[in-house]
């Protein structure tokens, strides 16, 4: 790592400046869609319904066991196949937000199974339907439960976007790569693109590690990405 | 406790290590390590049809710059099968070199003087010319049809750079895509998702017949000159690599290889 | 998707290509759970003992560097990661795949593990101590024992991803399933039915595994102390 060696990096910053716009604009949008996804369906997965409960299953089980390269690819690839071609950002976002989505469901089904199942029964009772329930008696309790394994998820999610670097998506890690290879400096650009990453997720798993401190979430179910 | 703090310290050192690299030896004889080998490591292309490609039905390499590594193997080793070949991409073939799992790579490689700077090359024994590859009812006929669109390149070529150099002189930018292989550029191609595969002409010969939708535009944007690639510092080997090309050039035989191979007449360097 | 686009991929020649695939894929996969588990343990350790230990500086300072390594590689991108393993260090394809993700596992599991140990109730340490254990035998004897055991899920959940980041090696050139599944699908024109047949293959492969430790987990479960 000469100082040519980052004289020159810093000579092409437009380059990764793309790569972080690229990376930030698809985490964004893939947030709020996974958020929603995961919502709905992790509802889904404590639904009074058995149909209700095995489309959970089926996605979320689906989605978990498979990469979320495989994923990408299948969109990135196959779907031109049927005449459906999503810009490279878009196959990106959709993928992400499928694949991070079964995860939240996941977070969201345990946070509101682990709120005293006597809730629920008592808000029926009350005469709460179901949705109502939900709404108003355990959501508000399950939140609390949810928040911290949820922060993981969404760290997962800006490094998952590394995936967009294997389909000439230009984002923060495809810049390294094709940079870094092009030039043959390796290390300024490795360095460089690690500390960028590092500054979005850093004060990110920070902030969950405190909310897990805070709500003493007794057992975090773990970065499993 | 000082030893569990010992453990850690060389762990840690460990890993720095691993990520800082090796230090290159400089100026060292590596002939005499390959004679007590017994073999020649030559990086090679596996899809380049014609230079460097796998058969599929004989599971063999075969190709111009196959034969011209055999050449090398026999007159150093004596024995043109004393040779093993490893796959290389434009991506990896650098590191592989590097790191000593290839004493001489002759895929395709590229001389430019940015990569002088790295890595030894011998004299050119062949030059090839960057293409277009484009789906034949798109329209386009050359690089001005481009002005605006995505091309697609491969990960660890300047292909990109040399090509958007001439386009400039034509008034034409384009939206530049890498991939980490060839056949993924053609099925994009094929997706729309770009629409032209630029690459050497040499290499797009495969993928043109692979795809009967494709086709090469008669246009040339640059002089490839390929080159046996070895790695900066093993000069003896540097110029052993050398005499054999340069000997080869001067009595013919690459000619006759060319012409076996059917790519005398699109070598650019006549 | 057609029948033909299904039917070509069971031709023997590509099958045993793709089965070639697979068996990289196991193998960097082996290998990697297997140096991330013995890595994460040493180091989920460290950390925890590091932040319970009062009055011990040497513990402390110990505790600290493993955070560091944790927090430093556990926010990376794994394929960053893994890119400089291959390209920045010079190692060969295959085993820097699997220090890259290595690396990155480790400081993954170490958290697991540090989840587990803290889930231990304090009143294990207090028995212990009554005991006459020392810090460490408790550690080793009563509380790891323990802690490892709840959290059999995360920890197979983190093999299962490590199962699937396998396909991130198709960036460092190693041609794993995934890569395979590219190369076949740009030939034959079926990029549909060649990943569906290649999630197929990790479907199985994870489910399986999340079977086998939710079987473990009960068969443990029935040995209450």
């Amino acid at each position: 790592m000469t100082l040519d060696a980052w004289s020159q990096l810093f000579a092409d910053w437009r380059i990764f400046a793309l790569g972080l716009g690229h990376t930030l604009f698809v985490a964004a949008l893939a947030l709020v869609f996974s958020t929603i996804l995961g919502f709905v369906f992790g509802l889904l997965g404590v639904a009074p319904s058995g149909f209700l409960r095995a489309l959970n299953r089926v996605y979320v089980e689906g989605i978990r066991n498979t990469p979320l390269l495989l994923q990408a690819f299948f969109l990135y690839y196959g779907l031109p196949r049927v005449h459906i071609v999503l810009p490279v950002l878009a196959v990106g976002v959709v993928s992400l937000s499928i694949y991070t989505g079964a995860f939240i469901a996941e977070v969201v089904r345990a946070g509101i199974q682990s709120v005293a199942r006597g809730q629920l029964e008592a808000a029926y009772a009350q005469g709460f339907g179901f949705a109502a329930a939900m709404w108003h008696v355990v959501l508000p309790q399950a939140f609390r439960v949810i928040l911290p394994p949820y922060t993981n998820q969404c760290v997962n999610l800006i490094k998952n976007t590394q995936i967009l670097s294997l389909i000439a998506g230009a984002d923060l890690v495809y810049q390294a790569d094709t940079w870094s290879s092009e030039t043959l400096l390796y290390g300024v650009a490795y360095v460089t693109v690690g500390a960028l990453y590092l500054i979005i997720t850093l004060p990110l798993a920070t902030m969950a590690r405190w909310l897990e401190r805070r709500t003493g979430a007794a057992l975090d179910i773990g970065r499993v990405a | 406790m000082l030893k569990r703090f010992g453990f850690f310290g060389m762990a840690a050192f460990a890993a720095l290590a691993v990520f800082i690299g090796g230090v290159a030896r400089a100026g060292a004889n590596v002939i005499p390590d390959i004679k007590s080998r017994g073999t020649l490591n030559v990086g090679v292309k596996a899809d380049v049809l014609a230079f460097g490609y796998k058969n599929p039905q004989t599971n063999q390499f075969e190709g111009y710059e196959i034969d011209i590594a055999h050449e090398i193997a026999k007159r150093l080793l004596g024995d043109p099968n004393k040779i093993n070949f490893t796959i290389v991409t434009a991506k990896t073939r650098q590191a592989m070199l590097d790191s000593g799992e290839l004493d001489v790579i002759t895929a395709t490689f590229t001389i430019t003087d940015a990569r002088k700077k790295v890595v030894d090359f011998s004299p050119p024994y062949y030059t090839s010319g960057i293409a277009l590859l484009v789906l034949r009812d798109s329209g386009i006929k050359g690089l001005k049809d481009l002005n605006g669109k995505t091309i697609g390149f491969i990960k660890g070529a300047d292909t990109a750079q040399r090509l958007a150099d001439r386009a400039k002189d034509l008034g034409v930018t384009f939206d530049a895509a890498a991939f980490e292989s060839y056949p993924e550029i053609l099925a994009a191609l094929e997706a729309g998702r770009v629409q032209a595969f630029s690459t050497d002409g040499s290499i797009l010969r495969f993928y043109e017949m692979q795809d009967p939708k494709t086709v090469i535009l008669p246009d040339r944007y640059s002089n490839e000159d390929y080159g046996a690639a070895t790695k900066k510092g093993s000069d003896d080997l540097r110029d052993f690599v050398a005499g054999v090309i340069t000997d080869m050039q001067k009595s013919g035989a690459l000619k006759k290889l060319q012409q076996k191979w059917g790519i005398y007449r699109e070598n650019q360097a006549h | 998707m057609t029948l033909r686009g299904f039917t070509v991929l069971f031709d023997p020649a590509n099958l045993r290509f793709l089965w070639w695939g697979f068996e990289v894929t196991l193998q960097i996969a082996v290998w990697t759970i297997a140096l991330s588990l013995a890595g994460g343990l040493v180091l989920g350790v460290a950390r925890f003992a590091g932040e319970n230990a009062r009055g011990n500086p040497a513990l402390r300072i110990v505790g600290i560097l493993a955070g560091f390594y944790i927090e430093l590689f556990r926010n990376l991108p794994m394929l960053l990661i893994m890119l400089a393993a291959r390209f920045w260090s010079h190692l060969h394809p295959v085993p820097a795949a699997i220090a890259g993700m290595s690396l990155y596992t480790a400081a993954v599991m170490a958290e697991i593990v540090r989840a587990g140990l803290n889930g231990v109730g304090r009143s294990q340490w207090e028995a212990s101590a009554a005991q006459g254990f020392t810090y460490l035998q408790t550690l080793r004897y009563v509380i790891l024992p323990q802690g490892l055991r709840k959290v059999i899920p995360p920890l197979v959940g983190q093999f299962i991803t490590v199962v699937k980041d396998t396909s991130y090696a198709w960036g460092l050139g190693v041609q794993e399933i995934t890569g395979s599944g590219t190369i076949i699908f740009a030939k034959y024109l079926n990029p549909m039915e060649t990943f569906t047949l290649i999630g197929l293959v990790y479907f199985v492969t994870n489910f399986s595994m999340a079977l086998a430790a939710r079987g473990l987990e009960r068969r443990l479960a029935r040995r209450t102390y």
